[in-house]
């Protein structure tokens, strides 16, 4: 067993010099997918199982659960627009979890955000677009920066578990969000914690039929930038280099502290920037509920992208689907909503126990080769 | 004042459940992140059971073999598949509150749920899980820090390389505090809907998993001082209860931040008490060559 082990490593490295790089691209790209697809169609099998255990079609309901988002523009539109804000904050769980830190806090960040971009919203309301639109969109970001900057500065001067305090946070936040909405600028004529509209000049242009906010093209270009910068800019190394082996990465002159306080910053300002585009996209407005459960969806993205900046928003997508589709299997089939939610544990449960069979398959194999190799080197020796 | 006291404690119970089941898998190294779905998941077989069967301590004792289900899963996955912690905790959270929200939705439906009974008072006007809940507290103290196993356990979460060395199973002893720890969680959840409300809701949990690993590192993972901060954090929620309806010129809202506020004053100030096990969340791999 273990002579395998110190083995496996000289077989891969002998295919890697021998195999085209492009076709070894491939090859290695197509290995990668494998446990994503056994892992989905595993927990649709099974979820489908208990689908039918408790009295409905299951093909039924895979069938408006999926097919709900491309029937219609109306699907399309509300498919983005979750899309969006659940994006930005599995970026901005994945990012600190690069440098091995927890921000479990995104949706108080973003509750600030969005709480930021409406006072902008109202109190400056009479601003023309070209000023009130990108002032809102800031700020909010600012705010989900600086409420993510009071856990990064408790972290890194105190030595406050960051679990803690993002967490504890949150619960302050949703007090925030209370007083804004219900006391400072409440709408009397509302019923309940919901602010006043923000003015015309900051509402985000809708463009098509029903019409989708340019909030979404927004977190596309986010999105991509912060793929490109993980991969290809000195803090994106810095940040996995930390998140691999913060004692190594220190010894080699990375500030650390720095790192991780930076990637929680960035992760606040993220999800205040989901706050604002929600503000001034969907809802002209702040209300109470506004971070629905994007912050749970979020973590789970983040993980099933493995922490993947570039796998984030597609897997953002599939999660979107689902959840948008949720509601219309329930319609059609009878199958209850929280099916859903069991789908999504499952198929990150699943991608785990893949991985885990992958890499054995593998170091099976490896160690059958390199048995092989030795063999037909010296005949006749025990392998 | 009495009625302080009362309130109080009952607002600790479920913390102080969840709390120390967190610490006791964390001293073996186990970090769990399931307690919201464990709570979601004991609060609906503890009704769901107490309803059926007729009976709080069959539906307790239900909600802890759900519980210890869940966990036996984690630390399986987490010792013997070496599969990353947070993940497969996070991965269970998702199941155990799906699977909490269904069965409650397949039992009983969109009826009006019926209430079920709650528990009896002991003595001193207080429920028989008050003082499990206490005297649990003390008894793990005085476990870890005054035998022999409880040692062997902390030793698995702080350097398993040298219990592994000394003869610990250290796979064993993670697979039943994992188990055990989670059992604990699920009565905490439990306890919502016996005590606090009578029914199971989805929201009944409302952040509580979280406030409770909040709570284990707030105590420094040692059962005496998280009994101390649970008490601590139920005290001043309740106060803010009260400053809300005695109305004390400060908005509501101020007043309900307090508990949070005033948890992370003191944990800035705690920093010398607040240790975390060396493992916490790490998984241990005998053939691996890395120290440390």
């Amino acid at each position: 067993m273990s002579s395998d082990l110190q083995e496996a490593p000289t077989g891969t490295v002998d295919d890697v010099a021998v195999a085209p790089p492009l076709a070894q691209r491939a090859k290695s790209m197509a290995y990668a997918a494998i446990p994503y697809v056994i892992a989905v169609l595993a927990a649709f099998v099974v979820v489908g199982v208990l689908i039918a255990v408790l009295g409905h079609d299951p093909a039924k309901a895979f069938r408006a659960v999926l097919t709900n988002s491309f029937r219609n523009e109306t699907g399309m539109v509300q498919t983005v627009h979750k899309w969006a804000p659940l994006t930005l904050l599995s970026l901005a769980f994945a990012i600190p979890l690069g440098a091995g830190r927890f921000n479990i806090g995104g949706e108080g960040q973003m509750i600030l955000g969005s709480v930021g971009a409406a006072a902008v919203g109202i109190t400056m309301s009479d601003l023309p677009m070209v000023v009130l639109l990108p002032l809102v969109i800031v700020v909010g970001t600012l705010a989900g920066a600086v409420w993510a900057g009071i856990s990064a500065w408790l972290m890194e001067s105190f030595h406050v578990n960051e679990i803690l305090s993002t967490v504890l946070l949150n619960f302050v936040s949703f007090e925030v969000l209370d007083y804004v909405a219900s006391v400072v600028w409440s709408d009397p004529g509302a019923g309940g914690a919901v602010t006043l509209p923000i003015g015309d000049g900051a509402v985000l242009p809708g463009i098509g039929r029903p019409p989708m906010h340019t909030g979404v093209l927004l977190v596309l270009l986010v999105s991509v930038v912060a793929a490109v910068m993980a991969k290809r800019s000195v803090a994106g190394f810095e940040l996995r280099a930390v998140g691999l082996n913060e004692r190594a990465s220190q010894l080699h002159g990375i500030r650390t502290g720095r790192v991780a306080v930076t990637s929680m910053i960035v992760a606040g300002g993220l999800a205040g920037l989901a706050g604002a585009i929600e503000v001034s996209g969907v809802h002209q407005r702040t209300l109470e509920g506004i971070q629905s459960n994007f912050l749970l969806l979020g973590i789970i993205i983040g993980l099933i992208a493995r922490g993947s900046l570039t796998a984030v928003p597609f897997v953002a997508f599939g999660i979107a689907v689902l959840e948008v589709g949720a509601g219309s299997m329930q319609r059609v089939s009878g199958a209850p909503v929280e099916i859903v939610l069991i789908l999504e544990g499952l198929i990150l449960l699943f991608l785990l126990m893949s991985d885990v069979a992958t890499e054995r398959l593998q170091r099976a194999r490896a160690g059958r080769s390199a048995r092989r190799a030795s063999a037909t080197a010296t005949p006749g020796a025990p392998a | 004042m009495s009625e302080f006291l009362t309130l109080t404690i009952t607002a600790m119970v479920p913390f102080l459940f969840v709390a120390q089941g967190t610490m006791l898998s964390g001293r073996a190294g186990i970090f769990n992140v399931a307690q919201e779905g464990l709570m979601l998941l004991g609060a609906a077989v503890g009704y769901v059971v107490s309803l059926k069967a007729g009976g709080n301590v069959v539906g307790l004792v239900a909600a802890a073999l759900a519980g210890a289900l869940v966990g036996f899963i984690l630390s399986w996955a987490t010792t013997s598949l070496r599969l990353d912690q947070f993940v497969v905790g996070l991965a269970l959270f998702f199941l155990a509150g799906g699977t909490a929200s269904l069965l409650y939705r397949v039992v009983i439906g969109n009826d009006e749920p019926p209430r079920i009974a709650p528990l009896p008072d002991l003595v001193f006007g207080q429920d028989a899980l008050v003082f499990v809940a206490v005297a649990l507290s003390l008894f793990l103290w005085w476990w870890l820090y005054r035998t022999d196993a409880g040692m062997r356990l902390r030793s698995v979460g702080e350097n398993p390389k040298a219990a592994d060395s000394l003869g610990i199973n250290v796979t064993r002893t993670r697979l039943w505090a994992g188990t055990v720890g989670a059992a604990l969680m699920a009565v905490g959840g439990a306890y919502l809907p016996m005590v606090f409300s009578g029914v199971y809701a989805d929201g009944i949990v409302a952040g509580r998993g979280w406030l409770a690993i909040a709570l284990a590192f707030f105590g420094g993972w040692r059962p005496q001082f998280i009994l101390a901060g649970s008490a601590f954090f139920a005290a001043m929620e309740v106060l803010a209860q009260r400053a809300q309806v005695s109305g004390i010129g400060v908005p509501h809202q101020f007043v309900s931040m307090l508990p949070y506020v005033a948890t992370l004053v003191v944990m800035v100030f705690a920093f010398r008490w607040a240790l975390v096990p060396q493992f916490l969340g790490k998984n241990y791999d005998r053939e691996s060559r890395i120290v440390g």
